[in-house]
């Protein structure tokens, strides 16, 4: 295909279209409402009050309020960070549902990689003992049948003694 | 070869009980986020309550008193049971530069009156216009009380009802300078 009759002034429009698409999308992407910034917050801090719920769903009188604080902030043109140390300042790092990656937190980042990893290892070694080559198998097949045959006739050889 | 394979066992297993205690305090562990408060030892956020008898008052003005301030609720039993210690303490302590004030959240004003007639006693009570009080001070539900010496610094917070020794106890505590009680 080709524009104005050139195929190097075809990539160059094309291209052009297609960077112009990009720029507008990530622009829209950046825009967030401040209902999306409260929810998005809201969804980062658990309720203080309620069982393993965020403040997003929670309908306590205490999650309407930390709501309505967020929006506030928001509004007043506070970062999402900034909204979050001040619930952090005034509940803990406990009030965040990821845990902050300081101090002991990190065993809680890294142990659910390193459990995977161990299981992995551990699953490869056992599959790997489990493993024996075909010969060995086949040897120790083959080991009890010419026993068991040896015996047989060997019983057979004392039965017959017996009538001679 | 047997040394090498008994490190191993014995590697692997403190690795899975060390995930498994981990997992655990994540799990089970205490995760109250309101019986400590990271905000003691720090200076209490500044509020301005407005009063049922239609005046104001701010933290600035509190400063060179010592404060109890006791969030409440009418819809809360525990708050009723604590009521009568808080009345009996403000009798004791009201002429000795402590101030009592109770502070009314998740409320309706008619039933905050009709509780204050028959609870409220004789000490101050009001609510927080803006009602961002009760986030301010990280409670996590009622009562709850904190105890605010004379520089405006938390010295404690009591989560649950009252009693008159517990009053006693926190008070006494936030009116000696911080030196002595640490």
């Amino acid at each position: 295909m080709t524009l104005f009759g050139t195929k190097k002034y075809t990539g160059f429009v094309i291209t052009a279209f297609l960077t112009l698409i990009l720029f507008s999308a990530s622009a829209f992407a950046a825009e967030k409402s401040i209902d999306d910034r409260v929810n998005e917050i809201a969804y980062h801090l658990m309720c203080p009050v309620c069982q393993g719920q965020s403040v997003a769903e929670s309908n306590s009188n205490l999650a309407n309020d930390m709501r309505m604080i967020i929006r506030k902030q928001l509004e007043e043109g506070k970062t999402n960070q900034e909204v979050l140390d001040y619930f952090v300042k005034r509940y803990g790092d406990s009030i965040l549902s990821s845990p902050p990656t300081k101090g002991i937190n990190w065993l809680l980042w890294i142990m659910p990689g390193v459990a995977v990893a161990l299981g992995a290892v551990g699953i490869a070694l056992f599959l790997h003992k489990s493993k024996r080559p075909e010969d060995e198998v086949e040897f120790i097949a083959a080991a009890p049948e010419k026993e068991s045959e040896d015996e047989y006739l060997k019983k057979v050889d004392e039965e017959l003694k017996k009538y001679e | 070869m047997n040394i090498v394979n008994s490190i191993i066992k014995f590697g692997v297993l403190a690795v899975i009980i060390l995930i498994l205690a981990v997992l655990g305090y994540a799990l089970f562990g205490d995760r109250d986020l309101t019986k400590t408060s990271p905000l003691i030892g720090k200076e209490a956020p500044g509020f301005t309550i407005k009063l049922y008898d239609g005046k104001r008052i701010t933290s600035e003005e509190l400063k060179g008193k010592t404060v109890l301030l006791n969030f409440w609720a009418s819809w809360c039993t525990p708050c009723r049971q604590e009521a009568p210690a808080l009345e009996e303490a403000w009798q004791k302590y009201k002429d000795m530069d402590v101030v009592f004030l109770g502070v009314n959240v998740w409320d309706d004003n008619e039933n905050a009156m009709a509780y204050m007639k028959k609870f409220g006693g004789e000490y101050p009570h009001g609510i927080d216009p803006e009602e961002e009080i009760q986030v301010n001070f990280g409670i996590g539900g009622v009562p709850e009380t904190y105890f605010i010496d004379e520089t405006g610094k938390i010295r404690d917070k009591y989560n649950g009802p009252l009693t008159r020794e517990i009053i006693d106890y926190y008070l006494e505590r936030a009116m000696k300078p911080e030196e002595q009680t640490s």
